[in-house]
């Protein structure tokens, strides 16, 4: 940071306050034009008795224009008390995963699904390479050894993604135009095609879609069941 | 050969230790008990007793000491072993109750295969999911499972396929099980002699049953081949998401029921059953366990058949609320004969209620009471009255230790 502001101040004053002046102009022009060509998405979703559906995966994906991808991250999802933590990851298609096992015990994590199928052993505190997803689809994770453990990883193509926050809700800012939206959760019944909707992100700052599941949710994971017990 | 067979457990044990390497699991537990019983003497003390202690075992008791390891061999291979002391009556105090070794590969396409070898309990009570073959629900096992317990085990191969239909976006799993084996051509001589009992004394592989010289049982074995034909089951198994689970079973020990034993001159006892269980488990930690089992063992000394049919059910309740457990669980057993004078006819119910307190990962607190209303012909021949009404009480204390207990 300090070098160029060292070589600024070699500059004459009235250089300088050109290169300024020209950087704001550019700036409000800019924020002009995002003003213009961008608005906010809100999704929500709700169980078919109406409350506020948490942790349900939105993708985004424009219909026109050039094809956006989102830019691929490293994530981690560790396994912690014989459980994946966190047991649903939604990353980009070319991202990366970390399966470091914080337990003390080992585990041998695979996963059979089309979008990616791999195994892992995970034995205690010998690190693994971190794993490529570079095909968009649905990972289900396992244990070999511990069969309560279930996972999902959600590789996706979509421009803009999303789990919907306590309130069921889920925001992006997204150009104005046309897009695709879908929802995915691990426990659901109702068919994903059923779900996704499409439609314009036009004049207003705002674009609201509410969709509401037609079936309930499959009952969730147990919880507070000793490790020790079979399955 | 047998003998042998017990003596070897501490140099196997050690051998497993002393080779052990970081991967080993391994643990050790000792379950003490404080008990009142108006019992008469168990099995194992040459009486009629439909539960574990008598009314002479009242005071304090070793319930179950216990150490158990699993050591991987690879990375799909693992050796398990499962030794105990019960501080009973068997010919050695120390015994293995299971030792297999276990082939588990990856999943494949959805199917996973797992294959066992050794000795071990055949996949059918949806009650003893605890280590070491113990209910964490109650002390005592349901009539039922402790029968399989005294006298049933595999001691051979079983394969199981699995379809993984929770892992391919589907709500349920379905498995196929089959076993084949041999050292089981007395599993029977219990049922037939003494009955159904709730017990939580898991016989040791090649171990016995009441004590030699003292009739009926006359320090059984209920492990050992004697007609060198091979016995087999076949199970299902249907799964709900981690809420239900179905079980289904059929067993045939395939035994001679003419075929004497050229050494101990026992026969050997042709059983077969059909055991179906169903395990429901809610949220707010219900769970709900039914078990049926119905079947028949016979014998055919000198051109006779001699058979005794029986059946047993249970249905248990479970709730858990935080560390601790409260269960209560009703059980019904028969077993009729064709034999002349009734010999060896039972029947009965029991009612059992236990409260379990998991103090921390080493500590466990346990308090129950098991009362057993049973009519058995037997127990009559023997001096005791045709009808009866058992009650045990236990307190138990155990403390665990172990790679993964922390």
């Amino acid at each position: 940071m300090r070098p160029p502001a060292r070589a600024c101040c070699h500059r004459s004053a009235a250089g300088a306050a050109r290169s300024v002046l020209a950087l704001l102009a550019q700036l409000v022009l800019l924020a002009a034009a995002g003003t213009a060509s961008a608005a906010t998405l809100v999704v929500s979703v709700q169980t078919p008795d109406g409350h506020a559906l948490a942790g349900a995966v939105v993708t985004v994906r424009p219909l026109e224009g050039p094809p956006r991808h989102a830019a691929p991250v490293h994530a981690v999802m560790d396994q912690l008390n014989r459980s994946f933590a966190p047991d649903l990851l939604v990353i980009p298609v070319g991202s990366t995963v970390e399966f470091p096992n914080g337990d003390s015990v080992s585990h041998q994590i695979y996963s059979f699904s089309a979008a990616k199928r791999f195994q892992l052993p995970l034995y205690r505190g010998k690190p693994y390479p971190p794993v490529h997803f570079d095909q968009a689809g649905m990972v289900t994770l396992g244990c070999n050894i511990h069969d309560e453990m279930l996972a999902y990883l959600l590789v996706t193509d979509a421009a803009w993604y999303g789990r919907t926050n306590e309130a069921g809700s889920w925001s992006a800012e997204v150009p104005r135009g046309r897009y695709r939206v879908e929802l995915w959760h691990p426990r659901l019944r109702d068919s994903e095609t059923d779900l996704a909707r499409e439609l314009t992100v036009g004049e207003g700052d705002r674009a609201e879609l509410t969709l509401r599941l037609t079936r309930g949710l499959q009952p969730a994971p147990l919880t507070g069941r000793p490790h020790s017990w079979d399955y | 050969m047998r003998r042998s067979t017990n003596r070897f457990t501490l140099p196997l044990i050690l051998l497993t230790l002393s080779t052990a390497s970081r991967a080993t699991d391994w643990e050790a537990s000792v379950d003490m008990r404080l008990l009142s019983s108006d019992a008469y003497p168990s099995y194992m003390d040459g009486g009629f007793g439909t539960v574990r202690f008598g009314s002479d075992d009242s005071g304090v008791k070793l319930g179950r000491a216990r150490f158990a390891v699993t050591q991987p061999i690879g990375e799909l291979w693992s050796a398990h072993l499962d030794a105990s002391v019960f501080d009973d009556k068997d010919r050695s105090a120390l015994g293995v109750t299971e030792a297999y070794l276990l082939l588990r590969p990856y999943p494949h396409a959805g199917y996973r295969f797992r294959l066992k070898a050794g000795g071990f309990y055949l996949p059918l009570s949806l009650e003893n999911r605890s280590a070491g073959w113990e209910s964490p629900y109650t002390l005592s096992y349901s009539a039922i499972n402790s029968w399989l317990g005294v006298e049933v085990r595999t001691i051979g191969l079983e394969g199981q396929l699995d379809w993984l239909g929770t892992r391919s976006g589907h709500g349920f799993d379905l498995g196929v099980t089959a076993g084949v084996f041999g050292w089981n051509d007395r599993a029977g001589v219990m049922i037939a002699n003494n009955g159904f009992v709730l017990t939580d004394r898991q016989t040791p592989l090649f171990g016995r049953l009441g004590q030699p010289g003292v009739q009926p049982l006359d320090g059984a074995e209920p492990f050992m081949e004697i007609d060198h034909r091979v016995g087999a089951y076949a199970g299902l198994e249907a799964r709900y998401l981690d809420r239900v689970v179905l079980r289904v079973l059929r067993y045939d020990n395939r035994a001679d029921p003419s075929a004497l034993d050229t050494i101990s001159h026992v026969l050997a006892w042709d059983t077969r059953f059909t055991s179906a269980a169903v395990r429901f488990e809610a949220d707010h930690g219900w769970t709900a366990i039914a078990q049926w089992l119905g079947g028949v063992t016979t014998i055919a000394p000198q051109s006779m058949t001699l058979n005794w049919p029986f059946q047993a059910q249970f249905a248990l309740l479970s709730k858990r609320f935080g560390r601790s457990t409260v269960s209560a669980r009703y059980d019904r057993f028969a077993v009729q004969t064709n034999v002349s004078e009734y010999y060896g006819a039972q029947d009965g119910h029991a009612w059992t209620a236990a409260y379990l307190f998991d103090a921390d990962a080493h500590w466990r607190f346990a308090l129950e009471c098991v009362r057993v209303v049973s009519s058995s012909v037997n127990r009559q021949e023997q001096g005791g009255p045709y009808s009866a009404t058992e009650t045990q009480w236990q307190l138990a204390i155990r403390y665990a230790l172990g790679s993964a207990i922390r």
